[in-house]
């Protein structure tokens, strides 16, 4: 399998406490993780001319002038390819028209200055008709596709080969180790390639209307209206509720770990 | 002394409680005022909540774990209940096996396909079903877990799919009225419209009901699209694989043993938990006394915990401790005391000596991994 164009999509984030702009993590693990995969495939075939060498893009599709892209450039990042889009832009539109001929995509889960759906990259794969695996850990190329390593919750993994080109959002637990270097962020360059600069699309008004409000506001939980008659109101509030389950006390050691195993079993916590 | 001529109403009489909570006395009835307190405080006969021709459908998809919803998805299929009005029923969409009841979770209908586990990874026939089966049922909403066993990836592939329809990621706040979510970070909260697709985040509804549903098998034909589907492949599971559980750390593991203050033989602990494939945990008391390394500790000034199996064993269950493992869905606890505070906690109770209970348990595993091997 070969694989030529890497773009890496990067969002500004802002510090959850100071709001100041700054990297956004997830975004800059999967940049550390194309960086990597670059070189990596690279390095197999060091005599290749220029234009067969695998490329990574480091991609942003908003203010070119913002100060959070400077740390992409120090986490590793040469050159950084600004779509420079307004609030009112289309992002998807003007990413899947740069993109159409990449081979493959990688994001962070989940922006830090947006609405934060996690949608970008789903819209964008079904946008450009690519391959999507979500919650990635690790990438490696293999000679029948791209070998993807899922993260599912319970200490599980699941080993995935995705068909190219594809679109892979990275999990925030992804091993990357990020280095901040200055001199990487002093040399490096953001540039609005000229063939970037087209008309933006403009977003269609389809969405829905938010209506922002302060977080101090903790969100209510949603329940359900119990029509209970007085009397069984003063019972739930006079009567404990019988908390606990099961309680074994008699028997000897030998029974007890034969309870123990029966509700593991009956539960399926165990498999023997 | 005074003729009384005034009719005397017997303040015990019998008397029914209607649906909606009131209560009406049975004329004629015979007093049975004991027997009907009993019947009352066992709470057997909670009101149905299925409608008998449901005009329109709130549809819940989601995966199933090891043949049962997790509480994310029955919290998912409580707030499709609670919003639910008495025309529209709630169908549970469950991938992967279901081996449990869902009467108590709220589903008035049930369609299970065995064949979607989430252990395979297998996006396009998941879509392609659950298209079919909104294809047929015509919901007015999809409510879904916003998780990491797929539904949140199946949801978010679903709305992308539909760019027209309105749709809600990481909700953590639904009524009637409106839904809402953090933005920008999590520094604002934002509210709008109930929408098509919601996705919703874990703890948004309270899964207590006080009614119950029928949870009616629906028809498996419903289902049959997916299986000439399934030919389609941009993707090759290569199947799951399991971190072995010492590895794991305490915040992701599924299979915790803790040790407290009655575990006197660290020995005999580490056996069990190699014998379980558990990862280990300790008390606070355990970790000071040297026992264990600090970061094996859980409570509140250790690691919190959601695993689904948590095994106390001489762990008396300070508040602290409890406050550590609020998430864990199975508690077992091996104690001394009775009266311990981790008893009321635990689902299941064995009091005894620590020690002898676990040499009991380790031959007990060590027998039944044998009959498993020989069946094999």
């Amino acid at each position: 399998m070969i694989i030529k164009k890497i773009a890496a999509l990067v969002s500004a984030g802002r510090h959850p406490v100071s709001g100041e702009a700054r990297h956004c993590r997830n975004d800059s693990l999967a940049m550390g993780i194309g960086l990597a995969l670059t070189k990596k495939i690279n390095a197999i075939s060091p005599n290749a001319g220029s234009t067969n060498k695998t490329s990574l893009r480091v991609m942003h599709a908003g203010n070119p002038d913002n100060a959070a892209l400077k740390d992409y450039l120090a986490l590793g990042a040469k050159n950084i390819d600004v779509i420079a889009l307004t609030a009112e832009c289309n992002i998807i539109d003007s990413l899947a028209n740069e993109l159409t001929n990449t081979d493959l995509i990688l994001t962070g889960s989940r922006a830090e200055n947006g609405q934060d759906s996690g949608l970008v990259p789903y819209l964008l794969a079904e946008k450009l008709s690519f391959s999507l695996v979500a919650n990635a850990l690790e990438v490696e190329l293999t000679p029948e596709g791209l070998e993807v390593l899922q993260f599912l919750p319970k200490g599980k993994r699941r080993s995935v080969i995705v068909q190219l080109p594809a679109v892979v959002v990275i999990h925030p637990l992804a091993p990357v180790e990020l280095r901040h270097a200055y001199a990487q962020q002093v040399t490096g360059n953001i540039s609005q390639h000229p063939s970037l600069r087209f008309t933006p699309v403009m977003d269609q008004d389809n969405g829905l209307q938010w209506q922002k409000q302060s977080i101090l506001r903790k969100p209510i939980k949603l329940k359900a209206r119990e029509n209970k008659s007085g009397h069984a109101r003063m019972l739930s509030a006079t009567v404990s509720e019988n908390k606990g389950g099961a309680v074994v006390i008699d028997g000897n050691s030998v029974e007890k770990a034969q309870v123990i195993l029966r509700y593991l079993r009956e539960h399926r916590l165990i498999n023997f | 002394m005074i003729e009384n001529n005034a009719k005397r109403i017997n303040p015990r009489r019998a008397y029914e409680i209607m649906e909606n909570g009131v209560k009406r006395i049975v004329l004629g009835a015979t007093s049975d005022f004991i027997a009907h307190e009993a019947a009352l405080q066992h709470g057997t006969s909670k009101p149905l909540r299925t409608p008998k021709q449901a005009k329109t459908r709130i549809l819940v998809v989601a995966h199933s774990d090891r043949g049962t919803l997790d509480d994310h998805a029955k919290q998912c299929l409580a707030a499709a209940a609670i919003l639910a009005d008495a025309n529209t029923a709630v169908v549970a969409l469950v991938l992967g096996e279901l081996h449990e009841d869902l009467t108590n979770t709220g589903a008035d209908e049930v369609l299970v396909i065995a064949e979607l586990d989430y252990v395979a990874f297998q996006p396009e026939s998941e879509l392609f079903c659950v298209k079919a089966v909104v294809e047929t049922l015509q919901p007015s909403h999809i409510f879904m877990p916003d998780n990491l066993i797929g539904d949140g990836d199946l949801g978010r592939r679903l709305i992308a799919s539909q760019p027209e329809k309105l749709a809600a990621t990481h909700v953590i706040e639904l009524n009637l009225g409106h839904i809402a979510n953090y933005q920008l970070g999590g520094t604002v909260l934002a509210l709008t419209n109930l929408p098509f697709i919601v996705l919703l985040a874990p703890e948004t509804a309270d899964t207590n009901l006080p009614f119950a549903a029928s949870a009616l098998k629906l028809d498996q034909a419903l289902a049959h699209p997916v299986k000439d589907k399934v030919a389609i492949a941009n993707y090759t599971s290569l199947g799951i694989q399991t971190i072995a559980a010492a590895k794991i750390a305490l915040e992701e593991a599924d299979f915790i043993v803790s040790a407290g203050n009655g575990v006197n033989n660290v020995q005999t602990f580490q056996t069990l938990a190699t014998a379980l494939d558990a990862t280990i945990g300790a008390s606070r008391v355990a970790v000071d006394d040297g026992k264990f390394a600090r970061d094996k500790q859980i409570g509140a000034t250790g690691k919190t915990v959601s695993s689904s199996t948590y095994f106390a064993i001489g762990i008396s269950g300070a508040v602290q401790h409890l406050q550590g493992i609020k998430d864990c869905r199975h508690v077992i606890a091996i104690n001394r005391d009775h009266s311990a505070a981790i008893v009321k906690r635990a689902n299941l109770s064995l009091i005894g000596d620590a020690e002898e209970i676990m040499q009991a348990l380790i031959t007990a595993i060590a027998e039944a991994k044998l009959a498993t091997q020989e069946a094999a």
